[in-house]
């Protein structure tokens, strides 16, 4: 062990020399000298900032929002759309009807800058629409008012219940589109004027609605399809007291039964 | 032959009456003289006004309204000529003690009667204690009936029943054994409520009710001889035809429909049956008999025309009145009541419509626009002599002329004052004519028989 112990030593020192020597070498290398101080060069003008915000971003419509800018350096700032040229610091409330972005430009010596803001509208559900317009009617004609057309009053002489020369045509025109349209079943009502007496005129009523139920007849529709009824003087077209208004009044008059 | 036996039995009827009637009261009898225009004959009364017996205001209310009434029946009666109370001795006349028969049989008063008496108002009761007196008869100086209390309820309604009893009650006592009208109804249609619907009111006007309320259109009441029932023309269900309805309790009473345009109800003079017309079977209205529920129709009339509007001869039964345009116009026609020897009244030409026998079945009450430019106004034809007799003149249209049962009078319509509106006047044209309906536009007066109550 003695031996061993000796060349241990010897080992330690020669690495602990090493180490030595290569620390020296170090400390001389990290020693270089300072750089020379930069020339100052003429400043350029400064450029211009502008922030711009939106306070708050999102409203409903009919509401306002504060638009809020800060520019530096500017000799010029506008916002667009619709504030033009501002001062470089301020504040506008703004009403947009929809959503918009604000942008604020601001230019001077240095420049031009430009920042931007949106303001969000929210519009609301607006009331149903109106409904669609009515279709147009079809183009179906109503049986109803094909009769109204095309089955025609006939009128009478005073105390008298018979069919008119003059109104044979007439119930000529309406035999045929009665003919035509076979399903139809009507009701001749039979009325007069306000002359005589009320009683009697049921019975002349009842007289002329039957008039024109028998010449129908005669030109071939079916008595089936035909209901009569007589109102006298119950239910006058004409109120007035003078012979156009009771002429009116004598009539058979044709309703169609749906 | 028929004829001749009724015409005896008649005037048999008519000298007793008048044997009756002079044994007990030696005055001159009044009689309804309707067409010859003598006037009336009255019997002279004095009726002083009743007297509050204690002094609250609702017995000096139903007190006076009590005289009034009273007072207006017997006016209106056609029987009696009332003494003005401008002439009366001075004075309340209560009790028996109160009347000196020389103050109401001296010249200025001149009374043949007096009515007098009382009116108390408690418990709920309307009472009238009611004399009838004959002046010249100190033997029976009291008439009873019609003296007696009259009991009612304390209401309007009960102080007229109790005018109308006691007025109705003098009537039959010195009017020839003829029962007055004061308790008779009147039904008629009105528009009062927008469509034209029954109505029922008293005599005289007052008490007006709906029969029906069907908002549609509804017509031609006729009433059963006993007062019950009211037949009449209604469109509610479609094409007129005749309902009936009681007039107590609007009852309905199943009249059987068969189509057609059925209309003008007419009641038999026992009730039995009713006249109508119809178009059920044909092209034009003709005159039927049935049942009174409407069953076993059997048809009058066959004639390419309008027939329509039929009356009973409320005498007999035997024999119907109906209008016709057979002949061009509509026309007055009898025929009997099996429908045979029809034959036509009329003569003359014009429009006549509505027939209305009179309760003795000797008239016949019309409306008749003589030519296309005159008024409707209202005659009645004299069967016996064949003369018509115009009642209504120069006050605009007068229709529908119906009788009251005591043939002394006739209800009408008339556009005199404008609208149409039910009036009633002496059968025989003379006197007042009182109006009795005012709301709306009133028509088809029907004077129901004579109704207890």
């Amino acid at each position: 062990m003695t031996v061993s112990g000796r060349t241990k030593i010897a080992v330690l020192l020669v690495l602990v020399s090493a180490l030595l020597a290569s620390s020296c070498k170090k400390q001389v290398a990290a020693a270089p000298p300072p750089p020379p101080p930069p020339v100052a060069p003429t400043p350029p003008p400064p450029a211009p900032t502008i922030t711009l915000r939106a306070q708050p971003a999102t409203i409903d419509r009919g509401q306002a929002a504060t638009l809020q800018w800060e520019a530096r350096n500017a000799a010029n700032v506008q916002i667009e759309p619709g504030l033009g040229a501002v001062t470089a610091t301020g504040n506008r409330a703004v009403n947009p009807t929809s959503s918009v972005t604000y942008t604020a430009r601001a230019t001077g010596p240095g420049g031009e800058a430009t920042d931007t803001a949106r303001v969000t509208v929210n519009i609301p559900p607006t009331p149903p629409p109106p409904p669609p317009p009515r279709p147009p009617a079809p183009p179906v004609v109503r049986m109803d008012d094909l009769f109204r057309d095309n089955v025609l009053d006939v009128f009478f002489d005073y105390d008298k219940a018979d069919i008119r020369p003059s109104d044979m045509s007439t119930l000529q025109k309406n035999a045929a589109f009665l003919r035509q349209n076979g399903n139809v079943r009507f009701t001749i009502e039979g009325h007069c004027d306000e002359r005589g007496s009320a009683e009697y005129n049921l019975g002349l009523g009842d007289r002329r609605a039957n008039a024109a139920k028998e010449f129908l007849v005669q030109q071939g529709i079916q008595a089936s399809r035909i209901n009569v009824i007589s109102y006298g003087e119950e239910k006058p077209i004409c109120r007035e007291q003078n012979e156009d208004c009771y002429m009116k009044n004598r009539r058979a008059h044709f309703t169609y039964n749906p | 032959m028929k004829r001749l036996l009724i015409f005896g039995l008649t005037i048999v009827l008519l000298i007793c009456s008048r044997g009756l009637y002079a044994r007990v009261r030696p005055v001159q009898q009044s009689q309804i003289d309707a067409g010859t225009k003598n006037g009336i004959l009255g019997v002279k009364i004095a009726v002083p006004e009743f007297q509050p017996a204690a002094t609250d205001d609702k017995t000096a209310a139903l007190t006076t309204l009590f005289n009034q009434v009273l007072w207006s029946d017997l006016e209106f009666s056609g029987v009696l000529t009332l003494v003005s109370r401008s002439f009366y001795p001075i004075g309340k006349f209560v009790n028996p003690g109160d009347v000196t028969v020389e103050d109401w049989t001296a010249p200025a008063v001149d009374a043949q009667f007096i009515s007098f008496g009382s009116v108390r108002v408690d418990g709920g009761r309307f009472s009238a204690e009611a004399r009838l007196w004959d002046l010249k008869n100190p033997q029976n100086r009291e008439i009873k009936p019609p003296s007696a209390l009259y009991r009612t309820e304390d209401s309007e309604q009960g102080a007229r029943l109790a005018a109308h009893r006691f007025a109705d009650g003098i009537v039959e006592a010195i009017g020839g054994g003829i029962k007055g009208v004061a308790r008779t109804k009147i039904a008629f249609v009105s528009d009062r409520s927008g469509s034209k619907e029954i109505y029922v009111m008293d005599y005289d006007g007052n008490d007006v009710h709906a029969l029906t309320l069907y908002k549609s259109i509804t017509l031609t009441p006729a009433w059963s001889s006993d007062g019950e029932k009211i037949a009449f023309t209604t469109y509610r269900r479609g094409t007129p035809d005749i309902e009936i309805l009681s007039r107590v309790d609007r009852r309905p009473y199943t009249f059987q429909r068969a189509g057609g345009t059925t209309t003008t109800p007419a009641w038999s003079p026992d009730g039995g049956k009713i006249a109508f017309a119809t178009s059920r079977d044909g092209s034009d209205t003709e005159i039927y008999v049935a049942d009174w529920n409407g069953r076993n129709p059997r048809r009058l009339t066959v004639n390419k025309a309008v027939d329509i509007s039929p009356a009973w001869n409320p005498k007999t039964g035997n024999e119907i009145a109906f209008v016709s345009n057979r002949d061009g116009t509509p026309q007055l026609y009898i025929m009997d009541a099996e429908g045979t020897n029809v034959r036509r009244i009329i003569e003359d030409g014009g429009s006549v419509s509505n027939p209305a026998w009179s309760p003795d079945g000797q008239r016949i009450a019309f409306q008749w626009q003589k030519s296309r430019t005159s008024n409707f106004d209202i005659y009645f034809h004299d069967l016996a002599t064949g003369k018509n007799v115009q009642l209504t003149q120069d006050a605009g249209d007068n229709e529908r002329p119906t009788w009251s049962p005591d043939g002394r009078h006739l209800a009408f319509e008339s556009t005199r004052r404008g609208a149409s509106n039910i009036f009633s006047m002496l059968a025989n044209g003379e006197g007042e004519v009182r109006q009795l309906t005012q709301t709306g536009k009133n028509t088809a007066p029907a004077w129901s028989g004579y109704i207890d109550n």
